[in-house]
Protein backbone atom coordinates (compact mmCIF):
# COMPACT_ATOMS: atom_id res chain seq x y z
CA UNK A 1 0.00 0.00 0.00
CA UNK A 2 1.24 3.78 -0.98
CA UNK A 3 1.48 6.22 1.90
CA UNK A 4 0.01 9.99 1.47
CA UNK A 5 0.47 12.90 3.22
CA UNK A 6 -2.13 15.62 3.39
CA UNK A 7 -1.89 19.27 5.21
CA UNK A 8 -5.44 20.78 6.54
CA UNK A 9 -6.97 17.74 5.82
CA UNK A 10 -9.47 18.20 8.25
CA UNK A 11 -11.76 20.17 5.96
CA UNK A 12 -12.46 21.51 2.78
CA UNK A 13 -10.31 21.20 -0.72
CA UNK A 14 -7.43 18.81 1.85
CA UNK A 15 -10.91 16.53 3.29
CA UNK A 16 -11.37 16.32 -0.13
CA UNK A 17 -8.32 15.41 -1.50
CA UNK A 18 -7.63 13.25 1.49
CA UNK A 19 -10.72 10.94 1.03
CA UNK A 20 -10.13 10.61 -2.60
CA UNK A 21 -6.78 9.85 -1.85
CA UNK A 22 -8.05 7.17 0.68
CA UNK A 23 -10.58 5.88 -1.80
CA UNK A 24 -7.94 5.13 -4.15
CA UNK A 25 -6.25 2.76 -1.30
CA UNK A 26 -3.82 4.69 -0.12
CA UNK A 27 -2.41 4.92 3.62
CA UNK A 28 -3.64 8.91 4.50
CA UNK A 29 -2.35 10.43 7.51
CA UNK A 30 -3.85 14.23 7.95
CA UNK A 31 -2.35 16.82 9.45
CA UNK A 32 -4.42 19.50 11.03
CA UNK A 33 -5.25 21.66 14.05
CA UNK A 34 -8.64 20.25 14.32
CA UNK A 35 -9.71 16.71 14.59
CA UNK A 36 -11.27 15.29 10.96
CA UNK A 37 -14.39 13.18 13.40
CA UNK A 38 -13.86 9.78 13.85
CA UNK A 39 -15.88 8.72 10.51
CA UNK A 40 -12.88 10.12 8.37
CA UNK A 41 -10.89 7.64 6.24
CA UNK A 42 -7.80 8.57 7.24
CA UNK A 43 -5.59 8.60 10.16
CA UNK A 44 -4.85 12.16 12.01
CA UNK A 45 -2.07 13.92 13.61
CA UNK A 46 -3.27 17.16 15.20
CA UNK A 47 -0.50 20.42 14.47
CA UNK A 48 -0.60 23.77 14.54
CA UNK A 49 1.28 25.31 11.71
CA UNK A 50 1.90 28.25 12.88
CA UNK A 51 4.00 27.15 15.78
CA UNK A 52 7.77 25.98 14.61
CA UNK A 53 8.25 23.96 17.10
CA UNK A 54 5.13 21.83 16.26
CA UNK A 55 6.18 21.64 12.68
CA UNK A 56 10.06 20.53 13.89
CA UNK A 57 8.10 17.69 15.59
CA UNK A 58 5.61 16.54 13.23
CA UNK A 59 8.78 16.65 10.56
CA UNK A 60 10.40 14.53 12.68
CA UNK A 61 7.06 11.84 13.15
CA UNK A 62 6.43 12.27 9.09
CA UNK A 63 9.96 11.12 8.59
CA UNK A 64 9.29 8.05 10.75
CA UNK A 65 5.84 7.48 9.45
CA UNK A 66 7.50 8.04 5.89
CA UNK A 67 8.60 7.89 2.86
CA UNK A 68 5.31 9.39 1.26
CA UNK A 69 3.89 8.27 -2.46
CA UNK A 70 2.11 11.32 -2.49
CA UNK A 71 2.34 14.74 0.03
CA UNK A 72 -0.22 17.38 -0.82
CA UNK A 73 0.76 20.54 1.18
CA UNK A 74 -2.70 22.35 1.11
CA UNK A 75 -3.22 23.73 4.99
CA UNK A 76 -3.77 27.29 4.69
CA UNK A 77 -5.27 30.36 6.43
CA UNK A 78 -6.02 33.80 5.31
CA UNK A 79 -7.02 37.37 6.45
CA UNK A 80 -8.93 39.46 4.55
CA UNK A 81 -10.14 43.46 4.96
CA UNK A 82 -7.78 46.45 4.48
CA UNK A 83 -4.21 45.31 5.13
CA UNK A 84 -4.01 48.15 7.81
CA UNK A 85 -7.10 46.87 9.77
CA UNK A 86 -5.92 43.73 10.26
CA UNK A 87 -2.62 43.57 13.26
CA UNK A 88 0.56 42.70 12.05
CA UNK A 89 0.86 39.30 13.82
CA UNK A 90 -1.98 38.15 12.01
CA UNK A 91 -0.40 38.95 8.68
CA UNK A 92 2.81 36.89 9.97
CA UNK A 93 0.31 34.00 11.25
CA UNK A 94 -1.06 34.00 7.30
CA UNK A 95 2.78 33.95 6.31
CA UNK A 96 3.78 31.01 8.73
CA UNK A 97 1.18 28.88 8.08
CA UNK A 98 0.83 29.30 3.59
CA UNK A 99 4.61 29.79 3.16
CA UNK A 100 7.14 29.00 5.74
CA UNK A 101 5.32 25.40 7.01
CA UNK A 102 4.97 23.62 3.70
CA UNK A 103 8.16 24.78 2.66
CA UNK A 104 9.93 23.36 5.86
CA UNK A 105 8.12 20.16 5.39
CA UNK A 106 9.07 19.59 2.36
CA UNK A 107 12.35 20.19 2.41
CA UNK A 108 12.90 18.52 5.43
CA UNK A 109 10.79 15.38 4.19
CA UNK A 110 13.12 15.40 0.87
CA UNK A 111 16.46 15.97 3.38
CA UNK A 112 15.81 12.96 4.94
CA UNK A 113 14.95 10.47 2.09
CA UNK A 114 10.90 10.53 2.86
CA UNK A 115 9.78 11.48 -0.58
CA UNK A 116 9.36 8.09 -2.61
CA UNK A 117 11.51 8.18 -5.54
CA UNK A 118 8.70 8.08 -8.62
CA UNK A 119 6.14 10.31 -6.31
CA UNK A 120 5.24 13.88 -6.14
CA UNK A 121 4.57 16.99 -4.14
CA UNK A 122 1.66 19.48 -4.74
CA UNK A 123 1.90 22.58 -3.54
CA UNK A 124 -1.66 24.14 -3.19
CA UNK A 125 -1.57 27.96 -4.30
CA UNK A 126 -4.26 29.70 -5.26
CA UNK A 127 -5.59 31.44 -8.37
CA UNK A 128 -4.57 34.99 -6.66
CA UNK A 129 -1.25 34.24 -7.83
CA UNK A 130 -2.52 35.15 -11.28
CA UNK A 131 -5.35 37.68 -10.69
CA UNK A 132 -3.44 39.70 -7.26
CA UNK A 133 -5.56 39.51 -4.50
CA UNK A 134 -6.33 43.25 -2.76
CA UNK A 135 -8.47 42.53 0.41
CA UNK A 136 -6.13 40.21 0.95
CA UNK A 137 -2.41 40.90 0.55
CA UNK A 138 -0.38 38.69 2.98
CA UNK A 139 -2.33 35.62 1.58
CA UNK A 140 -1.61 36.66 -1.60
CA UNK A 141 2.55 37.19 -0.70
CA UNK A 142 2.50 33.89 0.84
CA UNK A 143 0.74 32.26 -1.52
CA UNK A 144 2.95 33.45 -4.60
CA UNK A 145 5.74 32.55 -2.79
CA UNK A 146 4.76 29.15 -2.05
CA UNK A 147 4.20 29.00 -6.08
CA UNK A 148 7.49 30.21 -6.92
CA UNK A 149 9.07 27.43 -4.49
CA UNK A 150 7.23 24.75 -5.67
CA UNK A 151 8.43 26.24 -9.67
CA UNK A 152 12.14 26.66 -8.44
CA UNK A 153 12.63 23.40 -6.70
CA UNK A 154 10.59 21.19 -9.57
CA UNK A 155 13.87 21.16 -11.67
CA UNK A 156 16.54 19.87 -8.58
CA UNK A 157 13.92 17.50 -7.03
CA UNK A 158 12.96 15.61 -10.27
CA UNK A 159 16.70 15.14 -11.09
CA UNK A 160 17.89 14.30 -7.53
CA UNK A 161 14.74 12.85 -6.14
CA UNK A 162 12.94 11.59 -8.91
CA UNK A 163 10.01 13.34 -7.29
CA UNK A 164 7.55 15.48 -9.34
CA UNK A 165 6.98 18.71 -8.03
CA UNK A 166 3.39 20.40 -8.90
CA UNK A 167 1.65 23.62 -7.77
CA UNK A 168 -2.39 23.90 -7.92
CA UNK A 169 -4.04 27.47 -8.69
CA UNK A 170 -7.62 26.77 -7.37
CA UNK A 171 -10.18 29.47 -7.81
CA UNK A 172 -13.22 30.28 -5.02
CA UNK A 173 -14.24 26.86 -3.60
CA UNK A 174 -17.24 26.34 -1.98
CA UNK A 175 -16.14 25.72 1.50
CA UNK A 176 -16.38 27.20 5.20
CA UNK A 177 -12.67 28.66 5.13
CA UNK A 178 -14.41 30.75 1.70
CA UNK A 179 -17.32 31.56 3.24
CA UNK A 180 -16.20 33.03 6.02
CA UNK A 181 -13.79 35.28 4.24
CA UNK A 182 -16.16 36.51 0.96
CA UNK A 183 -17.00 39.81 0.23
CA UNK A 184 -20.59 40.36 1.49
CA UNK A 185 -22.89 38.99 -1.37
CA UNK A 186 -20.92 36.44 -2.72
CA UNK A 187 -22.95 33.90 -4.53
CA UNK A 188 -21.51 30.42 -3.34
CA UNK A 189 -22.91 28.48 -6.20
CA UNK A 190 -20.60 30.15 -8.48
CA UNK A 191 -17.60 28.72 -6.38
CA UNK A 192 -16.63 24.89 -7.63
CA UNK A 193 -17.51 21.91 -5.08
CA UNK A 194 -14.03 20.83 -3.65
CA UNK A 195 -14.70 17.21 -4.73
CA UNK A 196 -14.47 18.48 -7.88
CA UNK A 197 -10.98 20.40 -7.69
CA UNK A 198 -9.53 17.28 -5.39
CA UNK A 199 -10.41 14.95 -8.68
CA UNK A 200 -8.70 17.48 -11.35
CA UNK A 201 -5.74 18.57 -9.10
CA UNK A 202 -4.70 15.11 -8.54
CA UNK A 203 -5.45 13.68 -11.90
CA UNK A 204 -3.07 16.86 -13.28
CA UNK A 205 -0.46 15.74 -10.82
CA UNK A 206 -0.29 12.29 -11.94
CA UNK A 207 0.53 13.30 -14.86
CA UNK A 208 2.91 15.07 -13.79
CA UNK A 209 1.97 18.62 -14.59
CA UNK A 210 3.95 21.40 -13.19
CA UNK A 211 1.00 24.26 -13.15
CA UNK A 212 -2.60 23.00 -12.45
CA UNK A 213 -5.23 25.69 -12.63
CA UNK A 214 -8.39 23.46 -12.00
CA UNK A 215 -11.44 24.32 -13.67
CA UNK A 216 -12.05 26.15 -17.16
CA UNK A 217 -13.40 29.29 -15.53
CA UNK A 218 -10.33 29.69 -13.47
CA UNK A 219 -7.88 28.54 -16.11
CA UNK A 220 -9.55 31.47 -17.85
CA UNK A 221 -9.25 33.91 -15.17
CA UNK A 222 -5.13 33.15 -15.02
CA UNK A 223 -4.55 33.68 -18.72
CA UNK A 224 -6.76 37.05 -18.45
CA UNK A 225 -4.42 37.96 -15.21
CA UNK A 226 -1.32 37.16 -17.26
CA UNK A 227 -2.18 38.91 -20.06
CA UNK A 228 -3.34 42.20 -18.29
CA UNK A 229 -2.01 42.40 -15.02
CA UNK A 230 -3.27 45.49 -13.33
CA UNK A 231 -6.32 45.55 -15.52
CA UNK A 232 -7.23 41.84 -13.31
CA UNK A 233 -6.28 43.45 -10.11
CA UNK A 234 -8.25 45.86 -10.63
CA UNK A 235 -11.31 43.68 -11.58
CA UNK A 236 -10.66 41.95 -8.52
CA UNK A 237 -10.31 45.20 -6.49
CA UNK A 238 -14.11 45.87 -7.49
CA UNK A 239 -15.30 42.44 -6.77
CA UNK A 240 -13.44 41.96 -3.69
CA UNK A 241 -12.11 44.91 -1.68
CA UNK A 242 -14.65 46.86 -2.94
CA UNK A 243 -17.54 44.61 -0.96
CA UNK A 244 -15.56 43.81 2.02
CA UNK A 245 -17.69 44.82 4.66
CA UNK A 246 -15.58 43.47 7.62
CA UNK A 247 -12.01 42.58 8.25
CA UNK A 248 -11.68 38.85 9.07
CA UNK A 249 -8.85 36.64 10.65
CA UNK B 1 9.08 66.08 -6.34
CA UNK B 2 12.53 66.92 -6.30
CA UNK B 3 13.57 69.67 -4.32
CA UNK B 4 11.62 69.09 -1.04
CA UNK B 5 13.96 67.52 2.50
CA UNK B 6 12.54 63.93 2.50
CA UNK B 7 12.17 61.58 5.54
CA UNK B 8 13.24 58.47 4.59
CA UNK B 9 13.59 54.90 6.16
CA UNK B 10 15.79 52.15 4.53
CA UNK B 11 16.49 48.63 5.83
CA UNK B 12 19.51 46.72 4.99
CA UNK B 13 21.39 50.16 3.65
CA UNK B 14 25.08 49.15 5.27
CA UNK B 15 26.48 47.26 2.20
CA UNK B 16 26.06 46.61 -1.33
CA UNK B 17 22.70 48.40 -3.34
CA UNK B 18 21.52 49.95 -0.34
CA UNK B 19 24.59 51.78 1.16
CA UNK B 20 24.64 52.86 -2.65
CA UNK B 21 21.29 54.18 -2.23
CA UNK B 22 22.46 55.39 1.36
CA UNK B 23 25.09 57.29 -0.26
CA UNK B 24 23.27 59.10 -2.74
CA UNK B 25 20.81 60.28 -0.46
CA UNK B 26 21.72 60.99 2.24
CA UNK B 27 23.23 64.68 1.34
CA UNK B 28 19.56 65.80 0.06
CA UNK B 29 17.41 64.35 2.91
CA UNK B 30 16.99 62.85 6.22
CA UNK B 31 17.82 59.22 6.39
CA UNK B 32 16.85 56.66 8.75
CA UNK B 33 18.91 53.11 8.15
CA UNK B 34 17.68 49.58 10.20
CA UNK B 35 20.34 47.06 10.06
CA UNK B 36 21.53 44.27 11.44
CA UNK B 37 24.63 44.91 12.62
CA UNK B 38 26.12 46.66 15.92
CA UNK B 39 25.73 50.35 15.76
CA UNK B 40 29.90 51.04 16.00
CA UNK B 41 29.81 49.00 12.71
CA UNK B 42 27.08 50.65 11.31
CA UNK B 43 28.72 53.93 11.96
CA UNK B 44 32.02 52.93 10.27
CA UNK B 45 30.81 52.89 6.49
CA UNK B 46 27.43 55.07 6.87
CA UNK B 47 28.07 59.03 5.94
CA UNK B 48 28.16 61.67 8.26
CA UNK B 49 24.68 62.64 9.76
CA UNK B 50 22.46 59.13 8.63
CA UNK B 51 20.65 58.17 11.80
CA UNK B 52 21.04 54.21 12.58
CA UNK B 53 18.39 51.69 14.54
CA UNK B 54 20.01 48.09 14.96
CA UNK B 55 16.88 46.03 14.40
CA UNK B 56 17.97 42.26 13.02
CA UNK B 57 14.98 41.20 10.85
CA UNK B 58 15.30 37.50 11.28
CA UNK B 59 13.38 38.15 14.27
CA UNK B 60 10.38 40.14 12.84
CA UNK B 61 8.34 41.81 15.22
CA UNK B 62 11.15 42.99 17.59
CA UNK B 63 12.44 44.59 14.83
CA UNK B 64 9.23 45.71 13.43
CA UNK B 65 8.71 47.78 17.39
CA UNK B 66 12.27 49.00 17.30
CA UNK B 67 11.78 50.80 13.98
CA UNK B 68 8.78 52.16 15.07
CA UNK B 69 10.38 53.81 18.18
CA UNK B 70 13.18 54.91 16.11
CA UNK B 71 11.02 56.92 13.86
CA UNK B 72 9.51 58.27 16.64
CA UNK B 73 12.61 58.94 18.55
CA UNK B 74 13.94 61.18 15.18
CA UNK B 75 10.33 62.82 16.03
CA UNK B 76 9.56 61.99 12.37
CA UNK B 77 5.49 62.03 12.29
CA UNK B 78 5.59 61.74 8.80
CA UNK B 79 7.60 59.42 6.51
CA UNK B 80 8.54 60.18 2.37
CA UNK B 81 9.66 56.72 1.71
CA UNK B 82 10.04 53.12 3.13
CA UNK B 83 12.84 51.20 1.21
CA UNK B 84 12.70 48.13 2.37
CA UNK B 85 16.00 46.67 0.54
CA UNK B 86 17.52 44.35 3.28
CA UNK B 87 17.95 40.95 1.91
CA UNK B 88 19.48 37.44 2.74
CA UNK B 89 19.45 34.10 0.70
CA UNK B 90 21.69 30.83 0.83
CA UNK B 91 22.59 28.91 -1.99
CA UNK B 92 22.04 24.88 -1.56
CA UNK B 93 22.87 22.16 -3.26
CA UNK B 94 19.39 19.98 -5.29
CA UNK B 95 17.34 22.80 -3.97
CA UNK B 96 17.02 21.58 -0.37
CA UNK B 97 17.78 24.02 2.31
CA UNK B 98 17.28 23.82 6.04
CA UNK B 99 14.53 24.27 7.77
CA UNK B 100 16.41 27.24 9.45
CA UNK B 101 17.71 28.86 6.25
CA UNK B 102 13.86 28.89 4.55
CA UNK B 103 12.87 30.78 8.29
CA UNK B 104 15.84 33.38 7.92
CA UNK B 105 14.68 34.03 4.59
CA UNK B 106 11.42 34.29 5.12
CA UNK B 107 11.50 36.18 7.88
CA UNK B 108 14.13 39.16 6.93
CA UNK B 109 12.99 39.51 3.03
CA UNK B 110 9.48 39.06 3.09
CA UNK B 111 7.47 38.74 6.63
CA UNK B 112 9.36 41.26 8.32
CA UNK B 113 8.42 43.27 5.49
CA UNK B 114 4.64 42.25 5.58
CA UNK B 115 5.00 43.76 8.97
CA UNK B 116 6.67 46.84 8.63
CA UNK B 117 4.11 47.75 5.83
CA UNK B 118 1.53 47.40 8.29
CA UNK B 119 3.31 49.15 11.03
CA UNK B 120 4.52 52.29 9.01
CA UNK B 121 1.36 52.76 7.05
CA UNK B 122 0.10 55.66 9.55
CA UNK B 123 3.37 57.45 8.41
CA UNK B 124 3.54 56.69 4.76
CA UNK B 125 -0.09 57.84 4.73
CA UNK B 126 0.62 61.24 6.45
CA UNK B 127 3.32 62.23 3.91
CA UNK B 128 0.87 60.67 1.11
CA UNK B 129 4.73 58.77 0.78
CA UNK B 130 5.87 55.80 -1.06
CA UNK B 131 6.46 52.19 0.19
CA UNK B 132 9.69 50.67 -1.58
CA UNK B 133 9.94 46.77 -1.76
CA UNK B 134 13.10 45.69 -3.20
CA UNK B 135 12.38 41.93 -4.93
CA UNK B 136 14.86 40.26 -7.66
CA UNK B 137 14.52 38.90 -10.97
CA UNK B 138 14.79 35.24 -9.32
CA UNK B 139 11.13 35.85 -8.28
CA UNK B 140 10.47 33.94 -10.96
CA UNK B 141 12.09 30.74 -9.69
CA UNK B 142 15.43 29.85 -8.78
CA UNK B 143 16.67 25.72 -8.06
CA UNK B 144 20.24 27.30 -6.76
CA UNK B 145 18.06 29.34 -4.24
CA UNK B 146 14.18 28.26 -3.86
CA UNK B 147 13.82 30.32 -0.20
CA UNK B 148 14.76 33.40 -1.79
CA UNK B 149 13.10 33.20 -5.10
CA UNK B 150 9.67 32.81 -3.04
CA UNK B 151 10.32 35.71 -0.92
CA UNK B 152 11.03 37.75 -3.78
CA UNK B 153 7.75 36.41 -5.76
CA UNK B 154 5.54 37.25 -2.50
CA UNK B 155 6.99 40.60 -2.15
CA UNK B 156 5.80 40.91 -5.88
CA UNK B 157 2.26 39.79 -4.54
CA UNK B 158 2.14 41.57 -1.64
CA UNK B 159 2.82 44.87 -3.60
CA UNK B 160 0.08 44.02 -6.63
CA UNK B 161 -2.35 44.02 -4.08
CA UNK B 162 -1.18 46.65 -1.78
CA UNK B 163 -0.84 49.22 -4.63
CA UNK B 164 -4.52 48.64 -5.43
CA UNK B 165 -5.75 48.79 -1.67
CA UNK B 166 -3.71 52.07 -0.90
CA UNK B 167 -3.75 53.47 -4.59
CA UNK B 168 -5.38 56.96 -2.78
CA UNK B 169 -2.81 57.28 0.17
CA UNK B 170 0.25 55.54 -0.40
CA UNK B 171 1.95 54.90 -3.28
CA UNK B 172 3.46 51.09 -2.84
CA UNK B 173 5.44 49.83 -5.65
CA UNK B 174 8.21 46.54 -6.19
CA UNK B 175 11.70 47.16 -7.84
CA UNK B 176 13.36 44.02 -9.13
CA UNK B 177 17.20 44.34 -10.05
CA UNK B 178 18.88 42.02 -12.02
CA UNK B 179 22.21 40.54 -11.09
CA UNK B 180 24.64 43.21 -9.01
CA UNK B 181 27.89 43.35 -8.25
CA UNK B 182 27.29 43.32 -4.20
CA UNK B 183 28.43 41.05 -1.04
CA UNK B 184 25.22 38.91 -1.37
CA UNK B 185 26.69 36.36 -3.18
CA UNK B 186 29.65 35.50 -1.04
CA UNK B 187 27.04 35.94 1.76
CA UNK B 188 24.62 33.31 0.61
CA UNK B 189 27.51 30.79 -0.09
CA UNK B 190 27.96 30.99 -3.54
CA UNK B 191 30.52 32.01 -6.07
CA UNK B 192 28.93 33.18 -9.74
CA UNK B 193 32.19 32.62 -11.24
CA UNK B 194 33.06 34.06 -14.50
CA UNK B 195 29.26 35.15 -14.83
CA UNK B 196 30.05 37.54 -12.01
CA UNK B 197 32.29 39.24 -14.41
CA UNK B 198 28.68 40.59 -16.50
CA UNK B 199 26.52 41.63 -13.04
CA UNK B 200 25.95 45.48 -12.54
CA UNK B 201 28.00 47.53 -10.52
CA UNK B 202 25.91 48.74 -7.13
CA UNK B 203 26.23 52.47 -8.42
CA UNK B 204 24.40 52.59 -11.63
CA UNK B 205 21.55 50.20 -9.88
CA UNK B 206 21.05 52.17 -7.08
CA UNK B 207 20.58 55.10 -9.18
CA UNK B 208 18.18 53.38 -11.55
CA UNK B 209 16.27 52.51 -8.13
CA UNK B 210 16.03 55.68 -7.16
CA UNK B 211 14.76 56.84 -10.38
CA UNK B 212 12.04 54.30 -10.34
CA UNK B 213 11.02 55.21 -7.15
CA UNK B 214 10.76 59.42 -7.86
CA UNK B 215 8.66 57.62 -10.78
CA UNK B 216 6.24 55.62 -8.53
CA UNK B 217 6.00 53.34 -10.94
CA UNK B 218 5.43 49.27 -10.16
CA UNK B 219 6.74 46.62 -11.08
CA UNK B 220 10.48 47.76 -12.10
CA UNK B 221 13.04 45.89 -13.35
CA UNK B 222 16.25 47.35 -13.29
CA UNK B 223 18.72 45.43 -14.77
CA UNK B 224 20.80 44.60 -18.15
CA UNK B 225 17.75 46.21 -20.54
CA UNK B 226 17.80 49.83 -18.39
CA UNK B 227 21.29 50.19 -18.00
CA UNK B 228 21.98 49.86 -21.76
CA UNK B 229 19.60 52.34 -22.35
CA UNK B 230 21.00 54.66 -19.95
CA UNK B 231 18.68 54.18 -17.38
CA UNK B 232 21.54 54.76 -14.49
CA UNK B 233 22.50 58.39 -16.46
CA UNK B 234 19.28 59.51 -16.77
CA UNK B 235 17.20 58.13 -14.13
CA UNK B 236 15.31 61.19 -12.05
CA UNK B 237 16.07 61.78 -8.85
CA UNK B 238 14.69 61.78 -5.67
N1 LIG C 1 23.05 41.58 -5.61
C1 LIG C 1 22.18 41.09 -6.46
O1 LIG C 1 22.56 40.45 -7.45
C2 LIG C 1 20.71 41.29 -6.24
C3 LIG C 1 19.83 40.96 -7.27
C4 LIG C 1 18.48 41.12 -7.09
C5 LIG C 1 18.00 41.62 -5.89
N2 LIG C 1 18.86 41.93 -4.89
C6 LIG C 1 18.29 42.43 -3.64
O2 LIG C 1 18.77 43.70 -3.35
C7 LIG C 1 18.76 43.91 -1.94
C8 LIG C 1 20.12 44.37 -1.50
O3 LIG C 1 21.04 43.31 -1.76
P1 LIG C 1 22.60 43.55 -1.98
O4 LIG C 1 22.98 42.92 -3.24
O5 LIG C 1 22.92 44.97 -1.75
O6 LIG C 1 23.17 42.60 -0.82
P2 LIG C 1 24.06 42.95 0.44
O7 LIG C 1 25.23 43.75 0.02
O8 LIG C 1 24.29 41.68 1.13
O9 LIG C 1 23.09 43.88 1.31
C9 LIG C 1 22.01 43.35 2.02
C10 LIG C 1 21.70 44.26 3.18
O10 LIG C 1 20.73 43.65 4.02
C11 LIG C 1 21.24 43.61 5.34
N3 LIG C 1 20.71 42.48 6.09
C12 LIG C 1 20.96 41.16 5.89
N4 LIG C 1 20.34 40.42 6.82
C13 LIG C 1 19.71 41.29 7.65
C14 LIG C 1 18.94 41.14 8.82
N5 LIG C 1 18.71 39.95 9.37
N6 LIG C 1 18.44 42.25 9.41
C15 LIG C 1 18.69 43.46 8.89
N7 LIG C 1 19.42 43.67 7.80
C16 LIG C 1 19.93 42.58 7.18
C17 LIG C 1 22.73 43.51 5.15
O11 LIG C 1 23.44 43.83 6.33
P3 LIG C 1 25.07 43.70 6.37
O12 LIG C 1 25.61 44.94 5.71
O13 LIG C 1 25.40 43.65 7.82
O14 LIG C 1 25.44 42.44 5.62
C18 LIG C 1 22.93 44.50 4.05
O15 LIG C 1 22.91 45.82 4.52
C19 LIG C 1 18.36 42.58 -1.33
O16 LIG C 1 16.98 42.61 -1.02
C20 LIG C 1 18.62 41.61 -2.43
O17 LIG C 1 17.82 40.47 -2.29
C21 LIG C 1 20.21 41.78 -5.04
Amino acid sequence: MTRALVTGASAGLGRAIAERLAAEGHDVTGVDRDHPGAEAPFAHIACDLADRDSVDALAARLIEDGPFDQTVLNAGISATGPFEAIPAKAHARVMAVNAEAPMVLCAALARAGALSRGGRVVFVSSLSHFTGYPGAASYAAAKDALAVYARSIRKPFARTLGVTVSAAFPGPLRTDHAARHAPAGADAEKRMAPDVAARLILAEAARGRAVIVPGARARWMALAGRIAPAAVTGAMRRIVYDKLDRAVW
Amino acid sequence: MAGGRRAILITGGTSGIGLALVRRLAPRHDLLVAGRRAPDDAAAVLPQGVRYVHAPLTTPEEAVRTVAEAVLKAGWVRLDNAILNAGVGFAVPGGIETAGQIRATLDVNLTASVMLARTLHPWLARAGGTLTLVGSVARRGQGLFPAYAASKAGLHGLARALRSEWRDTVAVQVIHPGPTRTGMHAKAGHDPGRLGAVFLPAGPVAAMIEGAIAARRSPVTVSHGRFVAGGALWSRRL
